[in-house]
């Protein structure tokens, strides 16, 4: 731990520790371009030279480049030193275009900051200003090269640190340029982040262009809910519209970086068609009435039917306060529900996780990162959490091995072991591997008696295929020699025997190796909560579909559905409409203008995560993270008097301004309900959650601060192994193809598919499969294809691949396909179903 | 003045062709290679090259038998050696006589050295205008290869060693050692400072990057032994011969195999001294990356410390002569533009810098000089060396040379509003490159 | 369209190499020569052969003096303007020549025959001023002498040296 002194205040760091850093841990920020914490230092810029009075190193030396070492007395304010840097910013701004005033950067521009700080004020060079070209980089990102000062953050950012190869940098000297080959969208899911990092204004966020100064922006920290990683932004919106989303540092979970869904996903929430006022019958009411006459019909159909008569829906997009309410306001008045899932099998998939993650084998994306082996069991990182991708680069990039079992055409920007194997095949798979890796162990009897007997248990047979096997072999006597392996699941398209194996499997490792870690992917930003809120509620809620049915046969009457789209799920199916036309009474809540919002005749609007409360969110770790509101909601003075200032319309009250948080509305119901003596429901909230489920009770002993507080049992010595079937690879019969529903990066996911931003890059559907199965069916590549589904069918391009399993059908759950019916997974399809049209 | 000195390197310099292995073979050569592949360990190799006093003869004179004790015993295989042949330091051109008169030579240098470090692959990087000598070392690799000096088991040692000529496609940077590295490995040749090459430098392996020159020292050190070649040198720190290179104002500008430390007189005398009618000036003593010295220094020892100690260094020795009708403002200008043009636009004082300097030089020359641009130059031109790598610095010396010895020509430029020297003889053509004028470089492809 | 030819020359020479990466110059150097110049073909090309994405191709391309991404003439003079040279450009060969083929640095003749660039220093300072064609080292030139080699470059084919 060398020891130093910088400005005259000692420190002491960790070996390695390069000198700007260990002045930041000081408080002192020297200044810098190139260098930045994720990045690393490459010693561009020059900007961020400090002088060495004593010690190893003498002079002017950088400070990113320079380790710290025992015994430097380092100087950042020394003249030498100054006086270099005031050169350096003046070359920097040799040929800077001094466009400040028209530039999206101003005001968060570490250009500015240094040249101000400084004390550059006057351009002595007499040349002319070199010009670039700007090229378009597609719908996220603006390009303005004549800011540029070379820092070469963007590259490293793209190319080392994301794995992608169409941007970079081209010719020399001062002319280097950094772009693409030739203009068209940047093709990473993260190119999102050069704008973040982007010490000027080269690379801006083009959605959020001249829309509003940083310092006319109102800013909080909150959270990306476009999957379950829980990564952190800062969001900022201006005249009552979001603007735009910058990640945040978070050391535990996403670091710097989000990706471009959770950057550009946000526009949902400043959607022209979100309803915004309570609705009853058609007429637009008050809050008061609102609750008046939502608590007198629900009773009333209480006292006629009986409380079970009213089921309650809820959805894993919802803050925990939403949720809990919820839960309790069901527990209270003995209505059905709340089902928070929007189909049986992902409700025990789901619960099937969170109850084998424990303190002790649940990693955190930053764990994951230092990983030395990472098995992902039927998990498409780049589609369904993109930020795990960009973790398991950073672990690739460490050395690890990286080796996927899954059936879709994976791709990640890092080189990994693809075993396209069906959802059925991944459990063979994940037997073999570990077994093979901790055969050892067990043979000389290191295990404990019960992973001994799970060992005994695990199928040993290798498939056929000769090819397979070998892998299977040569992989598992790599998992052997890891010391720190995290084996990855996704819950999506997994068979629920993979949930429970991917946890059996990660505690036999752990009890090989001391060392091994579990990661799920959870459907929905606060499934976790939601799952935990499910677990605790016995008996389990009947599914959407059985609570459908009971409506259709008359035994439900009501229905509350809170921030939920059951379109996603039903639509298509006649009985569905036919359903809620027999209820008597529906009362939807919701800030998506899903397709119901309009339909019904009791609406009551609720407000995003960016608006009015704080809210609580549990991440797939079961990290409970929480969200600052940004600003007051309302509609967009954009969207009022369609964008003319000041608006027209005079108001008391903030136009468009009626929404409220979930879970407020829904103690207010509580209160109506119970009339005086209601419980404190948001207040007394986290003592209740804590009495019904006490993984909960961490939320009473602290406020949920940064990074976030983990909602995890610690970790049991006594752990149950599940006694796993016998394992085959292939279950799908011959004469039909097994379909996959799937998620994309962009145009299946709910909030994101309501922003213009994302909806922009979305590609059109398309079905893929394999190309043997292609020349079964006589289909070619650029066919389009007929599919028949239950009586319905729809026509798609055809994509053909190799690196998918054959037997399957892959389809994304786009959100173009809304009205397709899709029924429970696995979906199997009669070859005769599918047609080239 | 001594006796015709013996000639080490270009003893078998011919005037029409390069020498043959039959040529190289009768005097003596490849005898030290047979004398010491598993003869002799690598470590006593070294140890001899060491002893030898053998600086590199790239430009930064750094001991050769220092740079390969960084190979430690234990390091990775395999391991590489690259000849360095870039060459492309303004003024210089003694790789080219080299490889061109003695081919053999250098390949019984490269393999020995290769042998001392147990590269098992050398990588030998030619610039791309000596395409000629390119061909020419490929053509002598097969037949030295056939003769057995390189390959598998070389002369039954137990040795591998093999040799390709790598190509490339022209830039200055490529001669900086950790710049060619990347270049061979197919990425822009940046120069990486955060590795150390003996280390991980190709590949990620052990490599290690010598000039031709310094490598083509090595046979005769291992046949006459360290004290030989110590006492070949006209200097007490100084070990071996060197080649000169003269061009310029000169009579008969060539390449001058002379002991090391040779008097600067004794070597433009060589050269035929001054061109008829010239009178000396200035020299640039090692290339276009030194600092000009003026007459006073006429009779400096030509050693790297010699020249140290009068501030200036040796470089490639490469002696580039300035007569009193060239005009030195021009002189720098011509070397600031052509380093700005080459710089790899990594790093900020090299990419923004030497244009900025550039620009004020080009002021100056064209009678719109002010008094305030020579300060500006002089810090300018000092902070060079808080650039990335040693490009930047290198292009500055001859600013500051020009700024310590020749200020007062500056002056002129400054009071007469226009170059003193045109008409005279050399003045800056502004013809060649408009330099503020660059345009636009984003590409256009679709 | 690349010959096949071509192609499977390239193809051997990467196959041959340890690590195709190592071979990207010499791929860049053949094509080249059959493109005439490092043509946007010749760019994806080469990153189809390579396995690299044409951005990649091109961060290399840029980065060097000998591969022309514009068009080039039949004959590249390439002038040497290092500092010798520069001393010993008297008659200014460049400008010279530069009058005598009606182009400035940097352009080609309207026939397409000669594109004449400035060069860093070639090697050549005990030979100045000098110049390269095609690779093919000239000097010490006089206006004479470019008189004379441009008489017999036009007369006659000679075939690219520098990019085999
Ligand atoms: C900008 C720059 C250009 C260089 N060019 C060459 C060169 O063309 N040839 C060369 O041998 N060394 C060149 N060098 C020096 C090399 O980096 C390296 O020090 C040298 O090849 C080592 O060989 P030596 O120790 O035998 O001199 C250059 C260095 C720099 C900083
Ligand atoms: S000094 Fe900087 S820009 Fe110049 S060559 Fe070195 S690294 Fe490149
Ligand atoms: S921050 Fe150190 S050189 Fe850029």
């Amino acid at each position: 731990m060398p020891q130093l002194i910088i400005d005259r205040r000692e420190i002491e760091v960790p070996a390695g520790t390069k000198v700007i850093e260990a002045a930041a841990r000081l408080g002192i920020i020297i200044p810098r371009f190139c260098y930045h914490p994720a990045l690393g230092s490459v010693g561009a810029c020059r900007v961020c030279a400090v002088k060495f009075l004593e010690g190893p190193v003498k002079g002017v030396e950088m400070s990113c480049m320079t380790a710290a070492q025992d015994g430097m007395v380092v100087s950042t304010t020394h003249p030498e030193a100054m006086e270099f840097r005031r050169y350096v910013i003046e070359w920097l701004m040799l040929h800077h275009p001094h466009d400040c005033p028209v530039c999206d950067e101003g005001g968060h521009c570490l250009l500015q900051d240094e040249t101000v700080s400084g004390g550059h004020g006057l351009r002595r060079y007499l040349g002319l200003k070199r010009t670039y070209r700007d090229q378009y980089l597609g719908a996220f990102v603006q390009h303005e090269m004549n800011r540029c000062i070379h820092c070469w953050r963007c590259r490293r950012f793209y190319q080392d640190f994301a794995g992608y190869r169409d941007y970079g940098v081209m010719q020399i000297g001062n002319r280097t340029y950094f772009g693409r080959f030739a203009d068209g969208p940047l093709e990473s899911p993260f190119a999102g982040n050069l704008i973040d990092l982007c010490p000027t204004g080269v690379l801006t966020d083009k959605p959020a262009r001249f829309k509003g100064r940083r310092w006319d922006l109102e800013r909080a920290p909150s959270l990306c809910l476009h999957c379950s990683l829980g990564c952190n932004i800062t969001g900022s919106a201006r005249y009552r519209e979001m603007i735009r989303v910058e990640g945040r540092l978070n050391e535990a979970v996403n670091g710097y970086f989000i990706c471009d869904r959770g950057r550009f996903g946000f526009a949902y929430a400043n959607h022209p068609e979100r309803a915004r006022t309570p609705r009853l019958d058609g007429q637009e009411v008050t809050w008061e009435e609102a609750c008046r006459t939502a608590a007198h019909r629900l009773t009333r159909i209480s006292r006629e039917y009986g409380p079970g008569a009213i089921a309650v829906w809820g959805s894993t997009r919802s803050s925990l306060a939403t949720l809990g309410v919820l839960q309790r306001l069901c527990r209270e008045q003995g209505w059905l529900g709340p089902q928070f899932f929007n189909s049986p099998s992902r409700e025990r998939k789901v619960k099937a996780a969170i109850s084998r993650l424990d303190a002790g084998v649940a990693v955190s994306l930053a764990d994951l990162e230092k990983a030395d082996f990472l098995l992902v069991a039927g998990a498409d990182p780049v589609n369904e959490a993109p930020m795990l991708a960009l973790g398991l680069r950073q672990a690739w990039r460490r050395g690890a091995t990286v080796v996927v079992l899954d059936p879709r055409p994976v791709h990640l920007p890092l080189e990994f072991e693809h075993l396209p194997v069906p959802p059925g095949g991944i459990d063979l798979c994940l037997d073999l591997l570990v077994r093979a890796a901790v055969s050892h162990s067990a043979t000389e009897g290191l295990l404990p008696e019960a992973a001994a007997a799970f060992f005994n248990n695990l199928s040993c047979e290798y498939p056929g295929d000769q090819p397979l096997q070998d892998r299977l072999v040569s992989l598992g006597m790599k998992l052997k020699e890891s010391k720190n392996p995290v084996i990855v699941c996704g819950l999506d398209i997994v068979r629920e025997s993979t949930v429970v194996l991917a946890a059996d499997h990660s505690r036999l490792l752990r009890a090989a190796k001391d060392r091994a870690g579990l990661f799920y992917l959870l459907p929905g930003p606060n499934a976790f909560g939601a799952g935990l809120l499910s677990l605790a509620g016995e008996p389990s809620s009947p599914s959407y579909a059985d609570m459908l049915a009971a409506a259709e046969q008359g035994r439900i009457k009501a229905l509350v559905m809170m921030e939920t789209d059951p379109f996603r799920t039903f639509a298509g199916q006649p009985q569905f409409l036919a359903a809620l036309d027999r209820l008597e009474f529906l009362l939807v809540l919701d800030y998506l203008p899903t397709p119901l919002t309009d339909r019904v005749q009791f609406f009551l609007p609720t407000t995003t995560v960016f608006e009015e409360e704080p809210s609580g969110w549990v991440n797939q770790e079961g990290r409970c993270q929480q969200a600052a509101p940004i600003y007051v909601g309302g509609r967009p003075i954009s969207q009022e008097g369609a964008g003319s200032h000041p608006p027209r319309v005079f108001l008391a009250g903030i136009p468009g301004g009626e929404p409220q948080p979930g879970g407020q509305t829904l103690a207010a119901l509580g209160v109506a309900l119970k009339g005086t003596g209601a419980p404190l429901y948001l207040e007394e909230l986290d003592t209740w959650l804590a009495e019904l489920n006490p993984v909960f009770a961490p939320l009473l002993e602290s406020k949920v601060t940064h990074p976030g507080v983990r909602l995890l049992p610690e970790a049991r010595g006594d752990y149950a192994f599940s006694h796993p079937n016998k394992a085959t690879l292939r279950d799908v019969p011959d004469d039909h193809l097994e379909l996959l529903l799937v998620d994309w990066t962009f145009g299946t996911e709910e909030l994101s598919g309501y922003a213009p931003p994302t909806q922009e890059v979305e590609q059109p559907p398309r079905l893929t499969m394999q190309s043997r199965d292609a020349l079964r069916l006589g289909l070619g590549p650029g066919d389009r294809v007929s599919l028949a589904l239950g009586g319905e069918s729809i026509t798609l391009d055809l994509e053909i691949v190799e690196n998918m399993a054959s037997g399957m059908m892959v389809l994304p759950r786009h959100r173009q396909l809304a009205g397709q019916k899709f029924p429970e997974g696995p979906i199997l399809v009669p070859l005769q179903n599918i047609h080239k049209v | 003045m001594n006796n015709q000195p013996e000639l080490v390197l270009l003893k078998n310099r011919r005037p029409d062709r390069p020498a043959t292995i039959e040529e190289y073979r009768a005097g003596g050569g490849y005898a030290a290679l047979a004398a010491t592949l598993g003869k002799r360990s690598p470590q006593e190799v070294c140890q001899l090259v060491l002893d030898s006093g053998l600086r590199g003869r790239g430009g930064a004179g750094f001991p050769a038998g220092r740079k390969w004790a960084g190979v430690k015993e234990d390091a990775e295989f395999p391991r590489y050696l690259i000849p360095n042949t870039d060459e492309m330091e303004p003024g210089t051109f003694k790789d080219r006589v080299l490889v061109n008169a003695d081919p053999h030579l250098v390949i019984e240098g490269i393999i020995l050295s290769a042998y001392a470090v147990s590269a098992g692959k050398g990588i030998f990087f030619i610039r791309p205008s000596y395409e000629m000598d390119a061909e020419l070392i490929e053509r002598e690799l097969e037949v030295a290869r056939d003769a057995g000096f390189l390959g598998g088991n070389i002369l039954g040692s137990g040795f591998s060693f093999d040799l390709e000529v790598h190509r490339s496609a022209g830039r200055y940077i490529c001669g900086e050692a950790s710049a060619q590295v990347n270049a061979i490995m197919g990425k822009r040749a940046h120069p990486n400072k955060e590795v150390h090459m003996a280390h991980q430098g190709l590949w990620g392996k052990p490599t290690i990057v010598n000039n031709v020159e310094t490598l083509s020292c090595v046979p005769g050190i291992l046949r006459q032994g360290p004290e030989w070649f110590k006492g070949l040198a006209r200097t007490e720190s100084g070990a071996g011969t060197k080649l000169y290179c003269v061009s310029g104002r000169v009579c008969k500008p060539d390449v001058f195999e002379m002991p090391i430390g040779t008097r600067l007189s004794e070597i433009l005398d060589l050269a035929g001294g001054m061109c008829p009618g010239a009178e000396f000036k200035a020299v640039l003593p090692g290339g276009a990356s030194t600092e000009f010295m003026p007459k006073k220094f006429y009779d400096v020892e030509m050693d790297f410390e010699p020249l140290k100690a009068v501030g200036h260094r040796l470089g490639t020795g490469a002696i580039i002569v300035f007569d009193k009708n060239t005009c030195l403002v021009g002189a720098t200008l011509n070397l600031i533009e052509y380093f700005a043009r080459e710089s790899c636009g990594f790093c900020t004082p090299c990419r923004e810098g030497l244009p900025y300097i550039r620009d004020l030089l080009w002021r100056i020359e064209i009678g719109e000089g002010k008094e305030e641009y020579i300060p500006l130059l002089r810090e300018m031109a000092r902070h060079m060396d808080r650039s990335y790598c040693a490009f930047a610095p290198g292009a500055a010396a001859p600013v500051l040379g020009l700024l310590n010895y020749f200020e007062e020509e500056i002056r002129e430029h400054l009071s007469q509003k226009k170059c003193p020297y045109k008409g005279l003889g050399i003045e800056f053509r502004d013809s060649l490159i408009p330099m503020e004028k660059t345009e636009s470089t984003a590409p256009e492809n679709s | 369209m690349l010959p096949q030819e071509i192609r499977e020359n390239i193809q051997r020479l990467i196959e041959a190499a340890e690590r195709p990466r190592e071979q990207v110059i010499n791929v860049f150097y053949i094509l080249q020569k059959h493109y005439g110049y490092f043509s946007d073909e010749a760019v994806r090309e080469a990153a189809a052969l390579l396995k690299m994405t044409p951005l990649e191709v091109e961060e290399m391309a840029t980065f060097y003096d000998f591969l022309y991404r514009e068009p080039v003439g039949k004959f590249v003079i390439q002038v040497c303007d290092g500092v010798v040279c520069w001393m010993f450009h008297e008659n200014s060969i460049f400008d010279y020549l530069c009058q005598k083929l009606q182009v400035c640095a940097g352009q080609t003749t309207a026939d397409g025959l000669f594109t004449v660039l400035p060069t860093a220093c070639i090697g050549f300072c005990d030979r100045a001023p000098a110049m390269l064609i095609n690779g093919v080292f000239y000097g010490p030139l006089t206006p004479a002498k470019v008189d004379e080699i441009i008489a017999q470059l036009r007369s006659e084919h000679c075939d690219l040296v520098i990019c085999k």
